[in-house]
């Protein structure tokens, strides 16, 4: 039996690969839906990311060609919502010979887990990415006890 | 004995997937003129030095990587690290040498001029 022993282990290392490819399975089928032609649903608004930092949270959304101007971010109570547009911005005097980036104006809505301060968030835009950072209202960021 | 070490071994070194980065094709637009080509390609979150432009025999292919630095829980995550990559082919037309690229937004805009020799003329009867 002891000889066996290579062969198990071989059939352990490909049961892990195969979970391991199931751990990725979902994440990879979210990244890549979206992109490339073909799979248009998700590309009449951006695609976000949210982190959750503990005493803020953080959302990225991928904005290429906005402007800051364009883009328009409300916050109440736990609800987020951003919305801008996206000009057609082509030239003056040049005929087109492809459009894949189609003007679009969209409206997003989120449900954060918790309140945020509205007055203490911060947004910025760089490359394409716009960025917000929404710290938690007090109530709602988590606290240290010291046991006495 | 000796055959449960290897087992052990060969777990923890165990089938680690590298971390790949997934080729994504930018969406483009491509508008002409008389005077040149204008390429615009959505690239967000796509730093300027890790822009590659390259045109070679006739062949143009755009790449670009988009690194995130990540901190925090992920509670969902749309977009990650990706590699935009997209090849096409140009009119050898093309002066290569007056290309130029430009980087605003998150979006690159190539412009392509065409060559003089290769432009529309209008030849005049005498």
């Amino acid at each position: 039996m002891l000889t066996r022993w290579s062969d198990r282990d071989r059939m352990f290392g490909t049961t892990d690969l195969l979970r391991s490819r199931l751990n990725r399975l979902f994440t990879d089928f979210d990244r890549s839906c979206g992109y490339g032609p073909g799979w248009k649903t998700a590309e009449s608004m951006p695609k976000t990311n949210l982190y959750d930092n503990g005493d803020t949270f953080e959302i990225r959304a991928e904005v290429p060609g906005m402007a800051k101007e364009d883009i328009h971010v409300k916050i109440q109570g736990n609800s987020l919502e951003i919305s801008g547009t996206r000009k057609s911005n082509a030239p003056e005097g040049y005929s087109g010979q492809r459009k894949e980036r189609v003007a679009l104006t969209f409206s997003r809505s989120f449900t954060l887990s918790s309140e945020v301060d509205a007055e203490k968030v911060e947004a910025s835009l760089e490359n394409g990415i716009l960025v917000l950072t929404l710290p938690k209202s007090e109530a709602a960021k988590p606290k240290q006890i010291t046991i006495h | 004995m000796s055959e449960r070490t290897e087992l052990t071994k060969r777990e923890a070194t165990g089938p680690t997937l590298p971390h790949l980065v997934q080729a994504v094709a930018p969406a483009v637009d491509i508008f002409e003129n008389e005077d040149e080509i204008l390429l615009h390609a959505d690239m967000p979150g796509v730093l300027k030095d890790d822009i590659s432009v390259d045109i070679d025999n006739g062949r143009l292919s755009l790449s670009g990587t988009r690194r995130l630095e990540t901190t925090g829980a992920a509670n969902w995550e749309e977009f990650g690290e990706v590699e935009y990559q997209r090849t096409f082919s140009v009119p050898q037309t093309i002066d290569v040498n007056k290309v130029n690229a430009k980087l605003k937004d998150g979006v690159l805009k190539l412009h392509l001029p065409k060559s003089e020799a290769s432009k529309a003329r209008q030849i005049d009867i005498q």
